[in-house]
Formats: C-alpha cells, sequence, structure tokens
C-alpha cells in the first residue's frame, strides 16, 4: 500500500495540468481512430450498456405503464398507453414529502457530522505522531469487519433506553457510527498523499497548526472530502434496515422504508404494486442520478489520487 | 488560536442547530405522541379492515372519548420484527390488530395488556369464536379481544365451468376432481392453465389436505410439544395434497407462493378456473369486469367424506402492556368488538366472518351466495397451535418450505415431513 | 480510545521513503483536539454498543427482557449452542464464498471495462460512463425492488427473454427467489451489477495516467491485448487495484438490503449470512437478541482471526507512514 506511482503527488493538487495531457493524448487518438476503428471494442462495450442499462430502462418503463400492460405474458418493451397513475399512486401511497424530508434531514446531518468530525480526526491521524495512533487504526479497521447487523442491536436497545428510537436523531448517530470509521479511513489517505514538506514550509513561515490545517490541508484533500461524503451519503441515502428497525411511527420512515413497503401493499390482495413501487423507485433515484452525473468527475479523479494512499 | 477553537466550535454549534432545528419542525408534524388533545394510535394490518370499518370505529370512539385516532396501516412482511421491536419501546402503539396465530407469543413474553378482568365487559353478551379466542388465551388469562374471523373457501369461474360442462356444485372430492378434470380437459390449448392453482408454498391449503386426513400440526403433552407431520394420517394428507396440487395446479406454481404472482391476478386473467381464499375482493379489484355474480364458492370437500377443515384465520385486538392510554385503547377496542360494528361493518363492508357465534347467526339472513361458501367453511375450523414459539416458525417460512419441497418433488413426503419435524420439535420447545 | 499524548519521535522510520510527519519535537496538544470529537462520538455510538454487544451475548436476552425487562447471564450457554450450531457455520461459509465470488467478480468485470474504455472512441466511451454511473447511482433498495420485478415469476421480463432465446425450455414460471442456486445466482447479479461501475470507473482514472506511449510500444511489438494489460497496465494500477479489492471486500462482506429484500435470507436459509442470520435471530421470530449477540460477536471474532495476517501488514505500514 505504499508503493506510489509518479503522478499520484501531483494529481491532487494539479488536476489541471492532467486534463491539458488527457486532451492531447485523445487527439493522438482520434488520429489513430481515422485508420482503424476498434469495431469488436465497441461491439462489447454495446452489449454491455444495454445489459447494464436495461434494469433502469425496465424500471421507467414500468412506471409509466398501466396495470394491464404490466401483468401481461408478452412483456411490452415501450408503454402502449403511457399514464402517470402510477406516479400518483406512489405519491399516493403515505406522505412522499415527509419521507423524502426524513431522508434528507437524517442523511444530510449524518454525513456532515461524519465528514467534519472525520476530516479533524483523519488530519490528527495522518500529520501527528501520538502514542495510540496505531491502536486507533486497528479499531477503525476492526469496526469495518463487524457484519452491519451486529451494532444495530445494542444500538437498538441502548437509543431504546435513552429514547432515542422513532427519532432523527436515533436514526443520525446509527448511520454516523457506521459511516464515521469509514470516512476518516478514507481522508487520512486522501492527506498522506499531500507532501508534508508543505505543512513544513508554511510552519516556518510561522503558521500555527490550525492555519496548517484550514488554510493548506483542507482545501487540498477537498477530493477526499467529496469521496468520502459520498460514500457516506450512499451509505446512509440506502439503509434500509436500520431505519425499519428504529421507526416506529409512520411519519419518521424513510424513504427506502416507504419504497419496500410496497411490496406487500394495496390490500395483500393484488400482491406487490409493480407500477407504483418503480414509480416510487424512480422518483427515489432521479436527485441520486443527477447528483452522481455532476460530481462523478470529482469523485472518481479524487479517488484515484487518494488510491495510491490507502 | 483561541479564537479559532472558538471558530470550530462555532461552526459545530450551527451545524448542530441546523439539524435540531429540521428535527423539532419534522417531530412537530407528528403531533401523535406530543401533548395537547389526546390522540391514540392504531395499528392495523394491511388487508383487514377496509377504511370505511376504520372510520366507523374512529367516529364512535371520538364522540364517546373526545381523543382522536391515528391509524397505522401496516404490512405484513416482518411483521412479527415490527411488533416486537414496537412493544419494547415506553410509547407501543395503543392498540394492535394482531394475526390469531401471533398472539401467543407477544402475551406468553409479557409484551400484552392482560384483558381477563375486562372479557366480560368487552364481549357485550356474545358468544367470541373459539378459533379467535384460544389462541388469545394463555394460561387462561386473556391477552387479546377477536376482530375478525376468515375461512377459506373455494372460489371457481362459474362461465369456465358451465364451458366445461360442469353444471353442479361440487360437494364430495370425486365430484370435485371430476370437475376439474373435465375443465382441465377443455382447457388442455391454454398454456400454464391450472384447473385450481394452489401453489406449493400455500401452507393453509395443504394442511387442510393434512387436517382432513386426521394429522396435526403438533400435539402437547404435559410440557412437552411433538410437530406431528411425520405420523401417518398426516403423511396420508400430504401425499393426497400432492396429488392434487400436480394435477391440477400448473407444474410452475409448485415452487410459487399466493403472493408472487398473486393468485387473485391469476384467476382475473382465466389462468385458473379456481382457487382457495378468504374473499373474493382481490378477484374483484385485479379484474373491474368481473362481477360477484360470474363467481361460486363452496367448502373445500375432503377425502373424509366432510368438508376440510380449514384454518380459521382471523384478527384479534390487543393492547400493549406499555401503552401510555391503555383506558382508551379499551374504550377503542370495545367499539371495535361491538355487535353493531361487528354486523353493519366488519361483515357488511368488509365481508368477513363476525367475531361471535351470534354474529354468524345473525348474518346468516342477508348472507349473499358468494359469502355463503366461507360462512359454511368456517362450521369446521381448526387453528394452528397455542404455542408461543408458533410464530418463529411462521416467520422462518418453514411450512412453505415443508409444502412447496412435497409438491416440486424436490423432497419425499416422508423426508420432507421428518426434517421438518425435526426442526419443530426443536423450536415449538423452546430449545 | 487513547488520546495520551508522547512527544513525537525523534528520527523518521527507516522504512519511509519521504517524511511523513512533522519534525517539530515540542509536544503538541493538536491531535487530541483534532481527534476528541470523533472520539466521544464513536466512544458513544460505535465502542459503547460494542462493549454492550459483548455483554447481552452472556446473557439469554429475548422477546421478554424486551418486554419487562428480566434476563439472566448465562455465561457462555449462547456461544455454546452458536458454536454447535450447522447453521451458524453455514452462514460464515456462505459469507465467505459469497463475498469472495462477488469480489472476484466485479473486479474482473471492472477491471475489463476499465480497459476496454481506454480502447473506445470518445463518444461510445462517453456513453458506457453514462451508463455505468446510472447503475452506480440506483440506491440499492430501488434497484433490488427492480430486480424482483425483473426476475418475477410469470410476468417478469428476464423470465421471458432467457425462455425467447429457447436454450433452457420454458422457464417463465420459474420462482428464482425460492430456488436455492437461482437465488443466489439474483442477488449476485444484483450485487455484481451495482459494483462494477465504482470499480470501472475508478480504475479508468488510474489507467489513463498510464502513458500511453508504453502500451503502443508493447502492441508494436506484438503483445497481446492481455499480456499489454498484464505487462504494461497492472503494474501501474496496482495501487488502484488494491485499493478497490479491498473496498469490495469491505462493501460485499456486509451486502445485506439486496439479500433481504429479493430473498430474505431464504429459501430454506440458503442465501443467508451471516448479516442476515444475526438480523433474523435478533429481530425475527422470538426476539433471541442474546444469541444474535453471540453470532455478532462470534463470526467477528473468526473473521478477526483469519484476517489476522491481513491486519499485521497493514499496521504495518500504518507504522512507516
Amino acid at each position: 500500500m505504499t508503493t506510489s506511482t509518479p503522478s499520484t503527488t501531483r494529481s491532487a493538487a494539479a488536476r489541471p495540468a492532467d486534463r491539458a495531457a488527457g486532451a492531447s493524448r485523445s487527439r493522438s487518438h482520434v488520429s489513430r481512430r481515422l485508420r482503424r476503428i476498434p469495431w469488436i471494442s465497441c461491439a462489447i462495450a454495446a452489449v454491455f450498456c444495454v445489459l447494464w442499462a436495461f434494469p433502469v430502462y425496465w424500471m421507467v418503463n414500468t412506471a409509466f405503464k398501466p396495470q394491464s400492460e404490466m401483468l401481461s405474458s408478452t412483456p411490452h418493451f415501450l408503454p402502449q398507453n403511457p399514464t402517470l397513475d402510477n406516479f400518483f399512486r406512489a405519491v399516493g401511497q403515505g406522505n412522499f414529502l415527509v419521507y423524502l424530508q426524513n431522508s434528507v434531514i437524517v442523511v444530510a446531518g449524518a454525513v456532515i457530522f461524519s465528514i467534519v468530525l472525520g476530516l479533524f480526526a483523519a488530519a490528527a491521524l495522518s500529520r501527528f505522531r501520538f502514542r495510540g495512533r496505531r491502536t486507533i487504526m486497528v479499531f477503525l479497521l476492526i469496526v469495518q469487519m463487524l457484519p452491519g447487523t451486529a451494532l444495530l442491536i445494542p444500538q437498538f436497545l441502548i437509543f431504546n433506553s435513552l429514547n432515542l428510537l422513532d427519532t432523527y436523531w436515533g436514526l443520525m448517530f446509527a448511520y454516523v457510527a457506521g459511516v464515521l470509521p469509514f470516512s476518516i479511513w478514507v481522508m487520512r489517505g486522501f492527506f498522506l498523499a499531500i507532501p508534508v514538506e508543505l505543512d513544513e514550509a508554511a510552519r516556518i513561515d510561522g503558521a500555527s497548526t490550525w492555519q496548517v490545517l484550514t488554510k493548506i490541508l483542507f482545501p487540498l484533500v477537498m477530493p477526499g472530502i467529496i469521496a468520502s461524503s459520498v460514500f457516506a451519503f450512499i451509505a446512509s441515502w440506502n439503509d434500509y434496515i436500520i431505519a425499519y428497525t428504529f421507526m416506529k411511527d409512520q411519519a419518521h420512515y424513510t424513504l427506502p422504508v416507504w419504497l419496500a413497503s410496497f411490496s406487500t401493499a394495496s390490500g395483500g390482495q393484488i400482491g406487490t404494486d409493480y407500477g407504483g413501487q418503480m414509480a416510487g423507485a424512480t422518483l427515489f433515484s432521479i436527485p441520486v442520478v443527477v447528483f452522481f452525473m455532476i460530481i462523478q468527475r470529482n469523485l472518481v479523479s479524487g479517488m484515484s489520487a487518494g488510491a495510491v494512499k490507502g | 488560536m483561541a479564537i479559532k477553537k472558538i471558530a470550530v466550535v462555532g461552526a459545530f454549534s450551527v451545524a448542530s442547530l441546523l439539524v435540531l432545528s429540521a428535527c423539532s419542525s419534522g417531530g412537530g408534524s407528528d403531533g401523535a405522541s406530543g401533548g395537547g388533545d389526546e390522540t391514540i394510535t392504531v395499528w392495523a394490518m394491511d388487508g383487514d379492515y377496509t377504511p370505511e370499518t376504520l372510520d366507523a370505529i374512529n367516529a364512535e370512539f371520538t364522540e364517546a372519548t373526545g381523543a382522536e385516532v391515528d391509524v397505522q396501516v401496516q404490512t405484513w412482511d416482518g411483521i412479527t420484527t415490527k411488533i416486537s421491536t414496537a412493544l419494547a419501546t415506553n410509547t407501543p402503539p395503543d392498540i394492535l390488530d394482531v394475526g390469531n396465530t401471533q398472539v401467543a407469543s407477544y402475551a406468553a413474553n409479557g409484551g400484552l395488556l392482560d384483558l381477563t378482568d375486562q372479557a366480560d365487559d368487552l364481549a357485550q353478551g356474545h358468544t367470541w369464536l373459539d378459533g379467535l379466542v384460544d389462541p388469545a388465551t394463555i394460561d387462561g388469562q386473556l391477552y387479546a379481544v377477536p376482530g375478525f374471523a376468515g375461512a377459506r373457501a373455494v372460489i371457481y369461474n362459474k362461465q369456465m365451468w358451465a364451458d366445461a360442462g360442469v353444471t353442479a356444485v361440487p360437494t364430495t372430492y370425486e365430484e370435485l376432481t371430476a370437475a376439474l378434470d373435465k375443465v382441465k380437459a377443455a382447457n388442455a390449448d391454454t398454456s400454464d392453465f391450472s384447473a385450481f392453482y394452489l401453489p406449493g408454498q400455500y401452507w393453509f391449503g395443504g394442511l387442510q389436505f393434512v387436517w382432513d386426513a386426521g394429522g396435526e400440526i403438533a400435539e402437547q403433552d404435559g410440557d412437552e410439544w411433538t410437530s406431528g407431520f411425520g405420523s401417518p394420517e398426516a403423511i396420508e394428507g400430504l401425499e393426497a395434497f400432492k396429488e392434487f396440487q400436480t394435477s391440477y395446479s400448473s407444474a410452475a406454481s409448485a415452487t410459487l407462493n399466493t403472493l408472487e404472482p398473486n393468485q387473485n391476478q391469476i384467476f382475473a386473467d382465466g389462468k385458473t378456473s379456481a382457487i382457495l381464499n378468504t374473499n373474493v375482493s382481490g378477484i374483484l379489484t385485479a379484474n373491474p369486469e368481473m362481477t360477484e355474480d360470474d363467481l361460486g364458492t363452496f367448502p373445500m370437500p375432503g377425502l373424509s367424506g366432510d368438508t376440510q377443515p380449514v384454518m380459521l384465520g382471523g384478527s384479534n385486538w390487543a393492547i400493549p402492556a406499555k401503552s401510555q392510554n391503555s383506558e382508551l385503547a379499551l374504550e377503542w377496542v370495545k367499539i371495535a368488538a361491538s355487535p353493531e360494528i361487528q354486523e353493519d361493518y366488519v361483515y357488511g363492508v368488509d365481508g368477513w366472518i363476525p367475531n361471535s357465534s351470534e354474529g354468524i347467526e345473525a348474518a346468516q339472513a342477508t348472507l349473499s351466495d358468494v359469502k355463503k361458501g366461507f360462512f359454511d367453511a368456517a362450521l369446521n375450523s381448526k387453528a394452528t397451535p397455542p404455542n408461543p414459539n408458533w410464530t418463529t416458525i411462521e416467520s422462518n417460512k418453514d411450512v412453505e418450505g415443508l409444502f412447496s419441497s412435497i409438491a416440486s418433488g424436490s423432497q419425499s413426503v416422508e423426508d420432507a415431513a421428518e426434517s421438518f419435524d425435526t426442526a419443530a420439535d426443536q423450536t415449538l420447545n423452546g430449545e | 480510545m487513547v488520546t495520551s499524548l508522547a512527544p513525537a519521535p525523534p528520527r523518521r522510520p527507516a522504512g519511509s521513503p519521504r517524511g511523513r510527519l512533522p519534525r517539530s519535537t515540542r509536544p503538541s496538544l493538536a491531535p487530541l483536539w483534532l481527534l476528541s470529537p470523533a472520539g466521544l462520538v464513536l466512544l458513544c455510538v460505535t465502542i459503547a454498543p460494542i462493549v454492550f454487544l459483548v455483554y447481552i451475548s452472556f446473557t439469554d436476552y429475548d422477546q421478554r427482557t424486551l418486554f419487562t425487562g428480566e434476563y439472566s447471564v448465562v455465561g457462555v450457554d449462547q456461544y455454546a449452542a452458536i458454536l454447535s450450531d450447522s447453521e451458524f457455520w453455514l452462514s460464515l461459509l456462505r459469507t465467505v464464498v459469497f463475498t469472495a465470488t462477488l469480489v472476484g467478480g466485479s473486479v474482473l468485470i471492472g477491471a475489463g471495462m476499465s480497459h476496454l474504455m481506454t480502447r473506445l472512441p470518445t463518444v461510445m466511451r462517453y456513453v458506457v460512463t453514462v451508463v455505468l454511473i446510472l447503475a452506480w447511482a440506483m440506491p440499492n433498495v430501488a434497484s433490488s425492488l427492480i430486480w424482483k420485478w425483473l426476475f418475477q415469476p410469470q410476468y417478469g421480463v428476464v423470465n421471458w427473454l432467457v425462455t425467447q432465446t429457447g436454450v433452457v425450455g420454458d422457464i417463465t414460471s420459474v420462482n428464482w427467489a425460492a430456488d436455492p442456486q437461482l437465488a443466489w445466482v439474483c442477488i449476485w447479479l444484483l450485487v455484481v451489477w451495482q459494483a462494477v461501475p465504482f470499480i470501472a470507473l475508478t480504475l479508468y482514472a488510474a489507467e489513463t495516467q498510464v502513458p500511453l506511449e508504453r502500451k503502443e510500444a508493447a502492441r508494436l511489438d506484438g503483445a497481446s491485448e492481455f499480456s499489454v494489460y498484464r505487462v504494461v497496465v497492472l503494474p501501474a494500477l496496482k495501487p488502484t487495484m488494491l485499493l478497490v479489492t479491498m473496498l469490495s471486500i469491505i462493501w460485499d462482506f456486509n451486502v445485506f438490503n439486496q439479500i433481504w429484500l429479493v430473498s430474505a435470507g431464504g429459501p430454506d436459509r440458503a442465501t443467508s449470512t451471516l448479516g442476515v442470520f444475526t438480523y433474523t435471530t435478533a429481530f425475527s421470530g422470538n426476539v433471541q437478541i442474546g444469541a444474535g449477540s453471540a453470532i455478532a460477536v462470534a463470526s467477528t471474532a473468526i473473521l478477526l482471526v483469519l484476517s489476522v495476517l491481513y491486519i499485521r501488514n497493514l499496521v504495518r505500514s500504518g507504522e512507516e507512514l
């Protein structure tokens, strides 16, 4: 884990340079491609795209279908009579906006908490040498090995006695518990990728520890902050079982719990309302997909930069 | 440095405040557990009562007490987890709609309020059905009040049967199989057609064959429970189930359950001419072009010559031991169990079998042809063992596995019964 | 958590290629105040629960306890029961095998995809990127439910498509979740589908850093595409590859939603991994929280022992840093 590639230390700090390099590379690609288009590669990629996009396409397709088209023995690959009924039914199932609000509050809280706390802790673990540091690192690793549902048991009992179940705080702390060790671990990798000479130079210029952190280090680990925020976001936004176990009042459900509740809904008599469920899944996914499309460049370049010092 | 630290603390407090304010604004919206006017929370199970019935109970309750009701409809999947965790908290729901087979485990472990002293008051002069009261009675103490009962009967498509030349409603097992043979022959061209759709995981259906042959799920001798699927009678019943299932239900159905794909949907789509179910409303919802007149019902006849004993399903109203509003909850339950609500709504609107024998008698007068089949079926009923650990077997879906492995032939009847019994003996005796 | 401070070591560790720690020798309070907020929170939400978890694993905490608070300490009874229960060992085995096949499958496909992307024309590459992000961004509860719908008996489109190919006969009514092998296949596909994008995109970003000239040179020498990848690309990708593999292990080991929502650990516990086994023991049916805790503690302990070498390595590299 200590090997470093030639470009590592540079890429976190100097991405524009990489981009320029990438641009010149793709120009040379173009000229070559005029001579030889990689048909086989394109074909494989096309098959891959169809396979990988199919589930999402099928979700959207189903969401717009009336019930009769959905339950037909020969599937329709496009809705014959597109309808928005499924969306209305999905939003009408309980209170969509309340669940959205619950999810946003709890997840935002958990992400902010774990990133802010994790940033400081990662700085300490990467920039200072003190007794117990190794113990902490080992602890952070071991926590990752607990099955996700293991912590759920004691948290449930403890939060119950503190009357924290069925509250935003309880759920948020449960998410922080799951996410914080991982965030510290990931961000520490990003700190380590920054040459320590930078701090030392600043110190010689008389900067305080705090100034070194805020003026020099934090801006440089921004890709790491983004990357770990995204991981923290994914982990808590996707959680189903903790929210399901903790939240008793339906007004406190989060979106995943709401979505899964379609399984046996609508009277238990007609089974899963797949149209409504797929419409709900579409609504649930759109914001995340948009968000991912926007940040993906940062995330991926950030990850590969931090990767080198995992 | 000190100033910077203050900045950190400040930033933290702002962040916390933001979250906190968001919390309180969100928390304020539920209002259910808050102060002010009293509100009780009722957990009703999905598909049990129509909103109309619940509204009627709530209206009467609010008029009598001035308190409000927050009804939360719960889905069946994972309900034992949901209820167990809710009962653990200091603010559980005030009233639970609990399946009659599930009362025992919550009651035996102290989760539910003992209603023995109020029993006479709650019964309001009527005699509750044994199939509902017995599982709610642990060591002679009553822990839940019967809400409604449901029994499974054969629902068939009149048109399809007439087209196949079946004119009389079968009253014996032989007549039923003869009718199904005709239907099967008449629809031989339809792919995946089932004369009688009985999916393999449908343990309520399979149990009827076992009971009809004289088998029992489990028997109690002192403190010791013995699972009974290995008995000669039960094996005979399981064989009969296998034979019926493989003869009249599509091969694919051997590993399926009744929900996915939904048997009502399959019936509504014309892929089967008959199913076993507790009511016809699901079929009518799935195919709005069908009416009650298109459907016929009758109790499933058994090889024994009698109708097959049915599993008396149903629900009871229970009050959690830690309920903060048990007085009000009692009041609500009393209304829900009252003869008026039972007759006008539980029977009249929802179409369920009322909770008392007097209720059933009163209903006979207005019974439509379609409903009659279910009421007749209920006359010969049984229940699951009144064992607190039975819930575990139900939630593990072990029984589904037993019947589906028999139907699909993945295990022989004897092997399947034996492996189920071995596991069930342990579970039932709490090992 | 240890927060006591010691003066920074007088000399840098010999193995370190570059200085990583400030040279200042004066004891600093900085680590203390940097660590204590996270430390306090972890103490409350992670360490205390773990200690409590270990404690309840020695009790008979069950549904009765949940409702009434009564329980008794039963020593190692729970552990004796768990360790002699074949279901526990089966879950452990399943978890390990499942994690291994998931990590193997997704890293292989992801690496293949990332390499393919470097050879695609810009437009095609852009399409692939969008598709990958689409699959990656789907919340896994949503994708699990999509899966159930895709693989639904009778109306599921996958069943229909596979039937159309005519290879395996009519499977329109096959219930994937009810067959032990098919349920695994179904869940495996789901998890891999979502895991590949992150791996592919990360490896692709890393692979673009490999000088193109080196690859071209190897190709001109007549090396097959596979040997180009093995000899030129792979060594350069090693750190990134290690990172995505490790993240995959952590994530795939903790897969829960997908299993829970698709098969709920069934049929007949065939897909019950440690996480599912712990949850069902502790919270389903009779709520045997004591037993569930013992499963969690025992399995973590076993996995720790299994991975002790790996941790030793990490600790050692941590020391160098």
